[in-house]
């Protein structure tokens, strides 16, 4: 599972309004390279929730994004900013590890770079 | 509805005064609605279609029976309370088992990109978020490579085969994604919806699908046409009976469905409450036959005869109705025996029953849900989505597909 996923799963449990960001318990993290593509990740951008993709990173062991969301102009300029977004969204990758909700509890596992979302008959 | 109308022809056959030969129900196999009786036939049609002739003899029983089968669904439907999003039995062994049985062989055999699926891909601005909801093998996954692809299916097996290829993947239900309203700028439905089998989750599936893609976003979906191109395939498939309808759930059953409720056939006006003369019968254009009760007193043996070459005839374009109305089907699948040992899914699914093993073929055979859609139906259910546009409608190789945008902000 990758940051640019993580960044849109959200916990869908019946009575739950709370249920995004899951929080990453990282048990395995691999990187993998992916070609570079900065109008990508200027597009990507506008569709992101900030905290929760630098919490995400930082739980998958990265730290470099900034903590707050940066302006226009950085996107339109700032090359290495783009690289680090670019890596941080598409390039980590969780294996094993876990997504919890931050309102149950309850923890999707994630294996072999697979999410499992599904509910259980009482959470639907 | 259907109570009031079986109660009626209980009431008028029972009040029949003298005669044994007259009074006939004729029951039509209107898709699942067949009710097995003792005197159930295997007409010689191509299709597994059931339906049913009772002697006047039988004719309460007959009706007695469906009374009570209806009678315990509609208890069934009342006391459910059951979520839209619950899986509902026949979809867990007719669906999901099977795939996850399948899962290689299906995927093996799923190579053929569908050109309008690809156009409509192709078509999208480079950088655009997919989501394939119900992704399969992940055909699709990838086929423009200037956008990013997030696919998600029900069927682990099958989502592990195109985790295998390198695809963002993730196991979800289409009924109830896992995902915030609007971070796509597309979404894909590609031959899924007719793996739901009410009503009421095909609509929640077409729901879901609009909400997690932003506004002014596009949605494609497709799904398998009732009127199929090669209609010797429908010879392949089975009907559902009225078997399969206990193992369905919850508001939106087929006996809850619009097309049971607006169907006139089904409703009293279509029992004749006064004697109505064969001839008079056979001149209803109506292609639903269903529930005529021919008229009891005094019929001649001449009567008698034409009664029964017209019930022949009506027989004949009842089946025809049928056909055409028969939404509800199982399709089989020939996993091959080599193919089967792989997966052990298999074993336990003949110790079960769920499938069947034909040694003639080499295979073993499972079966597969389907609820095929009749022209315009897939627009009339996404037409009832709030915040979504129809902007393309057309028939394709046997699939009835639609685009649908999704609202932009600033309407509503």
């Amino acid at each position: 599972m990758r940051l640019i996923t993580h960044n849109m799963l959200s916990c869908n449990i019946k009575g739950v309004t709370n249920g995004f960001p899951l929080r990453i318990e990282a048990g395995n993290v691999i990187k993998k390279e992916v070609d570079f593509n900065p109008d990508f990740i200027r597009h990507m951008f506008a569709k992101l929730e900030w905290k929760a993709l630098v919490e995400g990173a930082r739980s998958m062991g990265y730290a470099e994004l900034p903590e707050d969301s940066p302006d226009a102009a950085v996107l339109e300029s700032d090359e290495s900013f783009l690289k680090k977004l670019h890596h941080a969204l598409l390039e980590l990758h969780l294996e094993e590890g876990a997504l919890v909700c931050p309102e149950t509890g309850r923890k999707f596992p994630v294996n072999k770079g697979i999410p499992n979302m599904l509910l259980h008959e009482d959470e639907v | 509805m259907i109570l009031d109308v079986l109660r009626s022809i209980r009431t008028s056959s029972s009040s029949s005064t003298t005669t044994t030969t007259g009074g006939r129900i004729i029951l039509q196999s209107f898709g699942f609605y067949s009710v097995s009786t003792s005197k159930m036939r295997d007409i010689k049609v191509k299709s597994d279609s059931r339906e049913l002739i009772t002697s006047s003899d039988e004719e309460e029983e007959a009706a007695a029976q469906i009374i009570e089968s209806v009678s315990i669904r509609e208890k069934e439907i009342s006391s459910s309370s059951l979520s839209v999003k619950s899986t509902p039995e026949i979809e867990k062994k007719y669906v999901h088992r099977v795939y996850d049985a399948i899962a290689p062989h299906f995927s093996s055999t799923r190579f053929a990109k569908w050109p309008k699926v690809a156009a409509f891909l192709e078509s999208l601005p480079c950088g655009s978020v997919i989501l394939d909801a119900g992704c399969g093998n992940g055909k699709y996954l990838g086929l423009n490579p200037s956008c990013f692809f997030i696919g998600c299916d029900i069927s682990h097996p099958l989502i592990k085969i195109c985790s295998d290829k390198g695809q963002e993947v993730l196991v979800a239900d289409a009924v109830n994604l896992p995902y915030r309203e609007d971070f796509g700028d597309a979404a894909i439905s590609i031959a899924v919806l007719h793996h739901l089998s009410t009503e009421s989750r095909r609509k929640k599936a077409i729901e879901e699908l609009v909400r997690v893609v932003k506004p002014g976003g596009f949605v494609l979906i497709t799904v398998w046409a009732a009127e199929q191109e090669d209609t010797s395939l429908l010879t392949k498939w089975t009907p559902l009976s009225a078997k399969y309808v206990e193992e369905w759930v919850g508001p939106g059953s087929p006996m809850n469905s619009p097309r049971v409720r607006n169907n006139p056939f089904f409703s009293l006006e279509s029992i004749p409450e006064t004697e109505v003369s064969t001839k008079e019968q056979k001149a209803d254009n109506s292609p639903f036959i269903g529930l005529e009760s021919i008229p009891e007193s005094e019929e001649s043996t001449r009567e008698l005869k034409e009664t029964k070459a017209s019930i022949v005839e009506q027989k004949e374009e009842s089946l025809e109705a049928l056909k055409k109305s028969q939404q509800e089907y199982f399709v089989p699948w020939h996993l091959p025996y080599h193919r089967a040992e792989v997966s052990g899914a298999s074993a336990s699914a003949l110790a079960t029953g769920l499938a069947k093993k034909d040694d003639r073929k080499g295979a073993v055979v499972y079966n597969r849900y389907y609820h095929v859609f009749s022209e315009g139906e897939l627009e009339r259910l996404a037409s009832r989505v709030g915040n979504a546009m129809i902007v393309d409608r057309f028939y394709d190789k046997s699939n009835w597909c639609i685009v649908l945008q999704k609202a932009a902000l600033n309407q509503d």
